[in-house]
């Protein structure tokens, strides 16, 4: 039986320790807002935050995890920058078909956690593991800008 | 004038068989121990060669699984994808490529008519059932040191697998090489044809290493440079060389670019697992070496083998000292940003998000590029090599996985990142080009370089 510390909350789950977080997140724990695309740490869609920093679901082993503390896509709004973000998104009108913006959001928030006043060049470096097959691109980099405005 | 001739030819005889002599002198590889070596029979330590102790009333076939593991016969007598033991890989050299054999008993194409004899003769002395020379791609020039007793209880393990029908690849060699007879001429220069001499003067955890390292392991047929006869040359036992497109890395004693600072935990983590925190982890043929031989080792073993490593004389290589300290966390910061955008950019979208910027991984420790000797290798041989292939390693502690982007990648975008990654991540960036990526694919790659016959 493992302990997880997720979104603020402590969850027991009774898994092998070499199942990716990912499988845990959504089959073990119904929180299948994170979504699984590549399955290779190449797309971004199943990013969440361990320790505060943006790691792919589907490459980390929950044994790797330990005790860190993870946040997903349902508890990033309540963190001050994750809701700031999730606001962006909505007044930007972000998504198209949606699939990838869970992992957006986590590494937008990521981003804004780490440096607070991202540049193109910052947002691009920070972004460019996220991928978006509908090219929402340039709303999601005016999402990232719109939100760092509101924090400065 | 007929005198000058006469001098002229005498220096030529001398200089001749000095340089073989010279040659002939790098054959030993455990010579530099000096000491008195005995024949096995007299030597009264414990026993260094066979199974470990725990195993030793196991049966015939079960020692000789673990005597298979231990020489590690399975990697290359396994074509990536095919049957093990069924052949069939591919040895790429200068002068053509070689396809190593079926070793499954198999009557027609396997070894399944071998007696004890021809068997013995092929693993000493590099001789086929029908009399043929095999070529020195089997290491029998290492496996020659191994005991009778040890060699028949391997036997006796494969003559228990399944019997594949695999014909034998047809070699793609160029005259000379493709006459098999001039092996002869090889084999007296560089096959000491000679079983195990247990040294006196060393420990009997150093014999066991030795023998485990020489007569089985053979680790010396990559990690030691080969002479122009592509023997080993033992005059830089164990500094490191290019093997099959991948850099086999020095493991002398040297301090800066050999194994000198590694502690002994380090060593051991290494050897039974093919990963140590803060040197990286093993992909390529040393992953094969420590999925499909070393990670068998019984504990006794790998600490023999690790004491025996730590006895061989430091050699210096051109490798630079590691740089055991991570890089920064903004992408900003450390390797100017706008010197190699081009690979920068494949590591923001492809690479960052498990090694990080800073190189050490927050997914987990097999990923993390700090410290690693392939990031700190200026020729970024391996981390080219790693970016092609990936890495595919199932091991005790679960199934170590990088997606393999040779697929996806161009030359020139490989070139890039391996050239980013060194520049980031370790001593001093490297200098790939395209062109050096190309040639590195041609020679880890598993096909024939030219057309196959027919």
């Amino acid at each position: 039986m493992l302990t997880l510390t997720i979104n603020g909350q402590s969850r027991d789950v009774d898994v092998p320790e070499d199942m990716p977080l990912l499988w845990v997140l959504r089959d073990h724990l119904s929180l299948v807002g994170t979504k699984y695309g590549c399955g290779i740490a190449q797309c971004g869609v199943c990013t969440v935050h361990v320790a505060g920093k943006p790691v792919r679901s589907c490459q980390l082993t929950v044994g790797d995890v330990g005790t860190r503390a993870i946040v997903t896509i349902e508890g990033i709004g309540s963190t001050p920058n994750g809701a700031k973000v999730q606001k962006a998104w909505m007044e930007a009108a972000v998504p198209q078909c949606g699939y990838c913006q869970a992992g957006q959001i986590m590494s937008a928030t990521a981003l804004l956690d780490a440096n607070p006043q991202p540049d193109d060049a910052d947002i691009d470096a920070a972004m460019a593991g996220n991928l978006c097959r509908c090219g929402t691109y340039i709303r999601i980099r005016r999402a990232i800008k719109n939100a760092a405005a509101k924090s400065a | 004038m007929k005198k000058i001739i006469g001098i002229v030819v005498a220096v030529i005889v001398v200089v001749a068989l000095g340089f073989a002599g010279w040659l002939y002198l790098g054959r030993d590889p455990m010579s530099f121990a000096g000491g008195s070596t005995v024949a096995l029979a007299d030597y009264h330590g414990a026993d260094v060669t066979g199974v470990p102790a725990q195993l030793a009333s196991a049966d015939l076939v079960k020692r000789g699984e673990y005597l298979t593991h231990a020489a590690d016969c399975q990697a290359c007598h396994t074509a990536p994808g095919g049957a093990p033991f069924a052949g069939g890989f591919a040895f790429n050299m200068p002068f053509g490529t070689i396809y190593s054999t079926n070793i499954t008993p198999d009557k027609q194409t396997g070894i399944g008519k071998y007696t004890d004899t021809q068997f013995l003769a092929a693993v000493h002395k590099g001789i086929r059932a029908d009399g043929a020379k095999l070529y020195p791609a089997m290491p029998y020039s290492s496996y020659t040191y191994m005991t009778d007793a040890d060699a028949l209880a391997i036997k006796a393990y494969l003559f228990t697998l399944a019997p594949v029908n695999a014909p034998a690849r047809q070699n793609q060699l160029s005259w000379p090489f493709s006459q098999r007879s001039l092996l002869a001429l090889w084999n007296v220069m560089f096959n000491p044809d000679e079983r195990f001499r247990p040294n006196t003067s060393e420990s009997p955890q150093w014999n066991r290493g030795a023998y485990l390292a020489e007569a089985m392991g053979h680790c010396g047929d990559c990690h030691t440079p080969r002479n122009l006869a592509f023997a080993l040359d033992n005059h830089g036992k164990f500094a490191g060389t290019l093997t099959a497109g991948w850099r086999a890395y020095n493991i002398t004693g040297d301090n800066v670019s050999g194994l000198g600072d590694w502690s002994d935990e380090d060593l051991t983590s290494y050897l039974s697992t093919g990963h140590a925190n803060g040197h990286g982890g093993a992909a390529g043929p040393m992953g094969e070496a420590a999925d499909d031989s070393l990670s068998y080792l019984v504990p006794d073993d790998t600490r023999a083998l690790a004491t025996y490593l730590r006895s061989i004389p430091a050699h210096a290589s051109d490798l630079p000292r590691t740089v055991t300290t991570a890089a920064p966390a903004s992408y900003r910061e450390g390797v100017a940003a706008d010197a190699n955008s081009r690979g920068e950019k494949i590591f923001a979208g492809a690479c960052a998000s498990c090694h990080d910027w800073t190189g050490v991984s927050p997914v987990t420790g097999f990923a993390t590029l700090t410290g690693v000797r392939a990031v700190n290798d200026p020729s970024a041989t391996n981390v080219a090599q790693t970016v092609i292939n990936g890495v595919n390693r199932k091991t005790t502690d679960g199934r170590i996985f990088m997606p393999a982007f040779g697929a996806g990648y161009s030359d020139d975008d490989i070139a890039a990142v391996a050239n980013y990654v060194t520049a980031r991540f370790g001593a001093k960036g490297a200098d790939l080009t395209g062109k050096d990526v190309s040639a590195l694919r041609q020679q880890a790659a598993q096909q024939s370089k030219e057309a196959p016959n027919g």
